[in-house]
C-alpha cells in the first residue's frame, strides 16, 4: 500500500463507521490505549479563500470529531495517533485515531488495516469516477449559430 | 413596543403539536383501499429532495445533510423551520476547530460553465442541470414503479463513459487576471476572516462578514435584492465568468503529524461574475469590476445572486450607496431567513396589552378631532 498518511481517513470512512469501530475494538484486545485528548463530537468551521480577491471567510460550520490517543503493547513499544473527521460521531475518530496508530507504526494487525485502505480508496476511486463521468457525458461545445455543421457534432 | 407575559394554553399547544403529527401521518387513514403508508425515509428526502436538502444545509449554515433532511422531514418542508432547526442543533454544538483557508480550486468538479467565453480551458461540461430542460410536468412520475426507478441509475451507472478528465481544473478568472484585465491580488486585503456566529455586525463591516453572511441567507431574500439590482436599482450588468459545483475537500491537520489531512468533503456552489469596468482611482489601466458568491450545497441561483450583492455591495463601501442593493447595512440586516421568519412570526404572538394601547389612543384621537361619526 503506497498511500500517504494524510490520505488514510478518506479511504478508511469510505466503509460504515461500525466496520471502523468494530476493526479498532478488535486490533486493541491486549494493547494500552491512552487517550492523549478526549473523544470529542462538535463543529469545525470553514474557511474558503474566496476566488475574486483572494480573501479568506468563512463558509459555515460542519460537524467535526477528533481524537489522538497513545497505543502500547505489551511488549512496552508504543506509538501515536490521532484523527480529525467530518463526522458527528467521536467514537469514530477514537477508531481512526487508532487505526492510525496501528498502521503509522505497523503494530500487530496494521496488514488489516491496510487492506481496509485498499478498499477504501477502491470505493473513492469509483465515486470519483462516476463524477468524472457526470462531466464526461455532459461535455459541451457551444457553437454559434453562423457555423456550419450538425447540432452535437462535437469531439 | 412592549410585551407582557401570559399564561395558560398549555393543553392546546400540545394539542396543536398532535394535530401536526396527524397531519404529517394521516396519508391514507380513513380510506380502506389505501395502501398503508410509508414513512419518509431520511435517505429518500437526501437524494430525491437533493435541492431542498442542498437549501436548508446552506440557510442553516451547517453541512450537515443527514440532519438537514431530519429538520425538513419534521417541518413538514417548511425550508425556514428546518434551517431554525439545524441553527437551533449546531448552537448546542461546542467549536472544536477552523481549517485553514481553502482553495476551491481543487474541487472535484461535476459541473463547470462559462457565460463569459465559448472554449475556457478545461472545457465547459453541464453536469447535472434543468438548465436546458423544457419546464413541462413529467407526468409518467405520477406513478413511477420501483423497478423503472432502479433501472434509471443502473442503465445510467452501466453506460457512463470511461474518461481521462483530470480531478481539478484552472479557474477562468485567473486568466482573465494574468492578461491585466481583473484588479491584481494585493497583499493590502484582509486577511483575517470575521465571523458572524461569534460578532454581531457593527457598520461598516469587512467584505469577509458580508460574504458570511450571504452565504447564509435565505435563498429568495437574496434572490430578491440581487433583482432588483438586475432589474434596474443598481448597475452591475454581470457576465458569469464561471459557475461550478463540485466538492471541496476538507482539510485539517493531523494531530501528530500536522500534516492537513482530508477530513471530508463539503458539496459546494460558486460563481465568479465579471461586471463593468471602471477606471483606476490611482490612474492605472481601466479594469473589470468582480464578485464572488458561494454557499453550501447545489444552489446556482443563491451563488449568482450572492456574486452580484458582492459586487454591488463593493461598489457601495467605496463610493456610497446609490440603490438598496448597494447598502451593506440594507442587504446584510434583511437577507438572514431565520432572523427574518423570527421577526415575522413574531406578529402571531399575544400583543393584547400594546393593540389595546393603540385602540384606547385611536378613541381619545378620534373624541379629540370631535368629527361625528
Amino acid at each position: 500500500m503506497n498511500l500517504e498518511r494524510k490520505d488514510w481517513i478518506r479511504a478508511l470512512t469510505a466503509h460504515p463507521a461500525t466496520v471502523l469501530n468494530a476493526l479498532a475494538d478488535e486490533l486493541t484486545v491486549g494493547c494500552g490505549v491512552k487517550l492523549k485528548s478526549l473523544p470529542q463530537a462538535g463543529l469545525g468551521l470553514l474557511t474558503l479563500t474566496d476566488g475574486a480577491f483572494r480573501e479568506p471567510y468563512y463558509l459555515g460550520e460542519f460537524p467535526l470529531s477528533m481524537c489522538s490517543i497513545e497505543l502500547s503493547l505489551p511488549d512496552g513499544r508504543r506509538t501515536a495517533g490521532g484523527a480529525q473527521v467530518m463526522a458527528d460521531d467521536a467514537e469514530l475518530a477514537r477508531a481512526l485515531a487508532i487505526l492510525d496508530a496501528i498502521l503509522a507504526a505497523g503494530f500487530p494487525g496494521y496488514e488489516r488495516v491496510s487492506a481496509h485502505i485498499e478498499s477504501g480508496t477502491k470505493r473513492r476511486a469509483e465515486e470519483d469516477r462516476r463524477r468524472r463521468a457526470m462531466l464526461a457525458a455532459t461535455r459541451v461545445d457551444f457553437a454559434m449559430l453562423n457555423n456550419a455543421g450538425d447540432d452535437d457534432d462535437e469531439t | 413596543m412592549s410585551y407582557v407575559a401570559i399564561k395558560g394554553g398549555g393543553r392546546a399547544i400540545a394539542g396543536a403539536a398532535a394535530v401536526t403529527e396527524y397531519l404529517r401521518t394521516e396519508e391514507g387513514s380513513g380510506n380502506a383501499g389505501a395502501e398503508p403508508p410509508e414513512p419518509l425515509k431520511i435517505d429518500a428526502i437526501l437524494h430525491q429532495l437533493r435541492h431542498l436538502v442542498d437549501r436548508v444545509i446552506s440557510e442553516g449554515g451547517v453541512y450537515h445533510p443527514r440532519f438537514a433532511a431530519l429538520a425538513i422531514k419534521q417541518s413538514l418542508g417548511d425550508t425556514l423551520e428546518a434551517a431554525f432547526a439545524l441553527r437551533a442543533w449546531r448552537s448546542t454544538r461546542p467549536r472544536l476547530s477552523a481549517t485553514p483557508p481553502l482553495d476551491t480550486s481543487r474541487m472535484r468538479l461535476i459541473r463547470r460553465i462559462s457565460s463569459a467565453f465559448k472554449e475556457i480551458p478545461g472545457g465547459q461540461m453541464l453536469g447535472p442541470t434543468p438548465d436546458y430542460a423544457l419546464r413541462l410536468l413529467r407526468l409518467d412520475l405520477m406513478d413511477e414503479s420501483p423497478e423503472a426507478f432502479r433501472a434509471v441509475a443502473r442503465d445510467w451507472l452501466e453506460n457512463c463513459p470511461e474518461t481521462e478528465l483530470p480531478d481539478s481544473f484552472p479557474k477562468v478568472l485567473d486568466a482573465l487576471r494574468a492578461e491585466g484585465l481583473l484588479p491584481p491580488i494585493t497583499a493590502v486585503r484582509s486577511q483575517t476572516a470575521f465571523d458572524i456566529t461569534r460578532e454581531p455586525l457593527v457598520f461598516p463591516v469587512p467584505r469577509s462578514a458580508a460574504l458570511a453572511t450571504m452565504a447564509r441567507a435565505e435563498t429568495g431574500s437574496l434572490l430578491a435584492i440581487a433583482y432588483s439590482n438586475m432589474r434596474g436599482y443598481g448597475d452591475v450588468h454581470p457576465t458569469v465568468a464561471e459557475l461550478r459545483v463540485g466538492y471541496l475537500p476538507v482539510l485539517l491537520p493531523h494531530p501528530v503529524t500536522g500534516e492537513l489531512v482530508e477530513a471530508g468533503e463539503v458539496l459546494i456552489t460558486e460563481c465568479e461574475v465579471v461586471a463593468m469596468y471602471e477606471a483606476d482611482d490611482a490612474g492605472g489601466k481601466p479594469m473589470f469590476t468582480i464578485g464572488y458568491g458561494s454557499c453550501f450545497g447545489h444552489n446556482e441561483v443563491k451563488a449568482i445572486s450572492m456574486a452580484i450583492l458582492d459586487r454591488a455591495l463593493q461598489k457601495g463601501m467605496k463610493d456610497g450607496a446609490a440603490n438598496p442593493s448597494e447598502d451593506p447595512e440594507f442587504v446584510l440586516l434583511h437577507v438572514d431567513g431565520v432572523d427574518s421568519m423570527g421577526f415575522a412570526s413574531h406578529y402571531k404572538m399575544p400583543h393584547y396589552v400594546t393593540f389595546q394601547s393603540d385602540l384606547d389612543r385611536l378613541r381619545t384621537t378620534q373624541q379629540k378631532t370631535g368629527v361625528p361619526a
